[in-house]
């Protein structure tokens, strides 16, 4: 692969800093900038450098991690012959050995995605360039956010229809419903990770920004709500 | 709010369902005349009742059949296509 | 008239008479029965016996004169629809409406405003200048106007919508206006009971009889009937008439639901539709902001009214009407809509004899109330369809000739 690609979240950060800098009525420069953009797995992005804020309740883009999705009534068998683990369900997920996940979506459909340090997605995209029968890759492009802090389950109550507070952890659920209007794939946990169609990505970003600042959180860098 | 409870993925509020018109059973198009398949295309058991309905939960795209009755608005039961005897 | 107002404080009995007459028990038989005291109806009724000389004629309805759609709807009058059936029929419509105070001799507070279809899309810009078209070709009093018209004729909407979705023209109908919608079923029904119309409230139709592919009568709850002609105005509940009468319809019922705001000083004159936002909106003589958005998303038969409804209206008026945000919502109700799949109503004579059909009226009954009254009551009468419903009949869906009207309210196209 070459070249790079872009966040879907990215515009939202670039939007958010030029109306800082303008309130600011300081220059754009590189010092006045509230937040940074970096670049991982050819992805550029953007994240915020609220220290601390992780704490109270901080969000990150994390939309850089190499992710990959198949259905098909063959995907199950298909992904275990690639020595992958298998969650037993619809909407239950499990941990990747050497980092990352897999979450079942639904009988027939998976999400795999890495950790930073791991790359089973692009092994598994270039092994399913010639699927067989009944297994079908699904084009990746999320938006994917990381939640974390204390006040995470009043943001939720917030923004979703879904008694967060109710679910068992212990069985690793994944949930699908609506925030803020948009159609979204939730992990629960300590960090609660979040993943929608990338269009949606600005709009889910600045709309839970603003509730995020109103408690007192704020973006912060990816490094502090690193996924496992 | 009004809930519905998805098959697969539990009770939810009705905002996240669209509604796919009522379960209808189609003849072979190649064995009806124009007037019987005008019938088949067009019409509709418009009167209230207890139907059996397609609903969508959306942001898992699960397809599921709804016993709703279209008079109160009340769901006595939903599950997976097919899978009614099971229940 | 505050003499007269005081006169009637001063007397012990009401010396006005009543807007018609209540009548105690239902004759053994008439020559026409019409189901569905709503404008439609009682407007049959009423050219049935002004312009047709059919005045034994009784009128049947299950609640109160008025209490269904002719009481729900947001009483916008219009006719810049989309197809050729639609235009002349709606245009005939708007004529008639403007005489119809004079008519009555009643106050129907018909108020000429002026009507936008905003466009906020290239697309939606481009069905608007069909429909403009179409309506000039007809005669009609239709143009598509530039952004800068829309903010002279209503300086406080924002036309920015936001930044998500920016007007970008309007068609513009000079002749759209509002009335007062109960007075309608008001003045239909005194016309109608002064040339010997029977209405009869509180009176449900439980089964219609049929011999031989011809109506004889009809069963209520206070006692049968006979008649040779059945006329169903009826709405939403047209599909259980027409199971008792073993005829099938396309039509499918969804509320369509409507509220409106707190009075206020005259701010909004014309009426302005957002078919992009879901959003109608006019001010009415009292101040209150009536507004309206999409059908329900699912069958229902019940006039329930839900908070989705008005927070998502709300969030789409806030929109256009930023400043309306500290506005308060006072009444919001629901009307049963009685949907055909072309947007287009049924109406007119139907397989069975002597069973006339005057439903399918979705979302766009109100503004038909008087041509549907006089072209249904020439049908009744006659025994033949008017010219101008020929393609409104429940054949036409078995025939492959639907109609397509586009320029609908309240649906998606």
């Amino acid at each position: 692969m070459t070249g790079f690609r872009v966040s879907p979240i990215c515009d939202a950060m670039r939007l958010a800093q030029r109306a800082t800098s303008e309130k600011m009525a300081k220059p754009s420069s590189e010092e006045s900038l509230i937040a940074t953009e970096r670049e991982i797995n050819q992805m550029r992005f953007a994240q915020g450098n609220s220290s601390g804020h992780s704490t109270t309740l901080g969000i990150t883009d994390l939309s850089f991690l190499t992710r990959f999705g198949v259905k098909g009534a063959a995907a199950a068998a298909w992904l275990h012959a690639q020595n992958l683990p298998i969650p037993d369900a619809p909407n239950r997920w499990l941990p990747l050995r050497g980092g990352g996940l897999i979450a079942r979506l639904g009988f027939n459909e998976f999400l795999i995605e890495d950790s930073i340090n791991s790359s089973i997605a692009p092994q598994l995209i270039e092994l399913s360039q010639h699927p067989p029968a009944k297994v079908y890759p699904v084009l990746r492009q999320d938006a994917a956010i990381a939640l974390g802090g204390s006040l995470i389950l009043d943001l939720l109550a917030q923004t979703c229809s879904l008694h967060f507070r109710a679910l068992n952890l212990s069985e690793c659920p994944v949930v699908l419903t609506t925030m803020v209007g948009v159609n979204v794939t939730i992990i629960p946990g300590e960090i609660y990770r979040i993943w929608c169609d990338g269009t949606y990505g600005v709009y889910l970003w600045q709309t839970l920004l603003n509730i995020i600042e109103e408690m007192q959180g704020g973006a912060v860098e990816f490094e502090q709500l690193l996924p496992l | 709010m009004k809930l519905i409870t998805c098959p697969i993925n539990g009770t939810r509020p009705v905002s996240e369902f669209v509604y796919g018109g009522e379960l209808r059973l189609i003849s072979d198009p190649q064995a009806l005349d124009d007037q019987t398949w005008a019938e088949q295309v067009f019409y509709r058991n418009g009167a209230p009742g207890i139907k059996k309905e397609w609903w969508c939960h959306v942001p898992s795209n699960t397809w599921f059949i709804a016993e709703r009755n279209t008079a109160t608005d009340e769901t006595l039961n939903t599950y997976l296509y097919g899978e009614e005897d099971s229940r | 008239m505050p003499f007269r107002l005081l006169k009637f404080a001063l007397s012990k009995e009401h010396p006005e008479p009543r807007m018609f007459q209540s009548r105690d028990r239902l004759k053994s038989s008439y020559d026409a029965v019409i189901i569905g005291g709503g404008g439609h109806g009682l407007a049959a009724a009423y050219y049935l016996s002004r312009d047709y000389d059919m005045s034994n004629i009784a009128v049947i309805e299950k609640g109160y004169i008025g209490s269904g759609n002719t009481g729900r709807n947001t009483t916008i009058i219009r006719s810049n629809y989309l197809t050729p059936e639609g235009v002349k029929f709606y245009d005939e419509s708007v004529r008639l409406w403007q005489d119809l105070s004079q008519d009555f001799d009643l106050n129907l507070f018909y108020s000429t405003r002026g009507h936008f279809t905003l466009a906020h899309t290239d697309s939606a810009l481009r069905t608007m200048r069909w429909r403009a078209e179409v309506n000039k070709h007809f005669g009609i009093d239709s143009e598509v106007v530039s952004p800068d018209d829309i903010q002279s004729a209503c300086p406080p909407m924002n036309l920015a919508c936001g930044g998500h979705a920016p007007v970008l023209g309007a068609l513009y109908h000079a002749p759209g206006s509002i009335a007062r919608h109960d007075a309608v079923a008001w003045g239909y029904g005194r016309g109608a009971d002064q040339r010997g119309v029977e209405i009869h409230q509180q009176t449900e139709v439980l089964g219609i009889t049929v011999q031989s592919g011809r109506v004889t009568g009809v069963d209520t709850n206070r006692g049968h009937v006979s008649t040779p002609k059945v006329l169903c105005a009826v709405a939403g509940f047209t599909p259980r008439i027409l199971d008792m009468v073993g005829l099938r319809s396309p039509l499918y019922i969804h509320p369509l639901q409507a509220l409106v705001s707190e009075p206020m000083k005259p701010w909004l004159d014309p009426i302005i539709v957002s078919g992009s936002l879901h959003v109608y909106v006019s001010q009415t003589a009292r101040g209150e902001l009536v507004m309206g958005a999409s059908l329900d998303p699912y069958e229902l038969h019940s006039t329930r009214s839900t908070f989705d409804f008005a927070e998502g209206l709300a969030a789409h008026m806030l929109e256009l009407f930023p400043f309306l945000s500290h506005v308060k919502i006072v009444r919001q109700w629901a009307g049963l809509a009685d949907m055909t799949p072309d947007f287009a109503p049924i109406m007119g004579k139907t397989p069975i004899e002597g069973f006339y059909l005057d439903s399918g009226w979705g979302t766009w009954g109100f503004k038909a109330t008087p041509v549907a009254g006089k072209t249904m009551a020439h049908t009744v009468a006659c025994d033949r369809n008017h010219d101008l419903i020929q393609e409104f009949s429940l054949s036409r869906f078995k025939d492959y000739q639907l109609v397509g009207e586009k320029g609908a309210a309240s649906v998606g196209h």
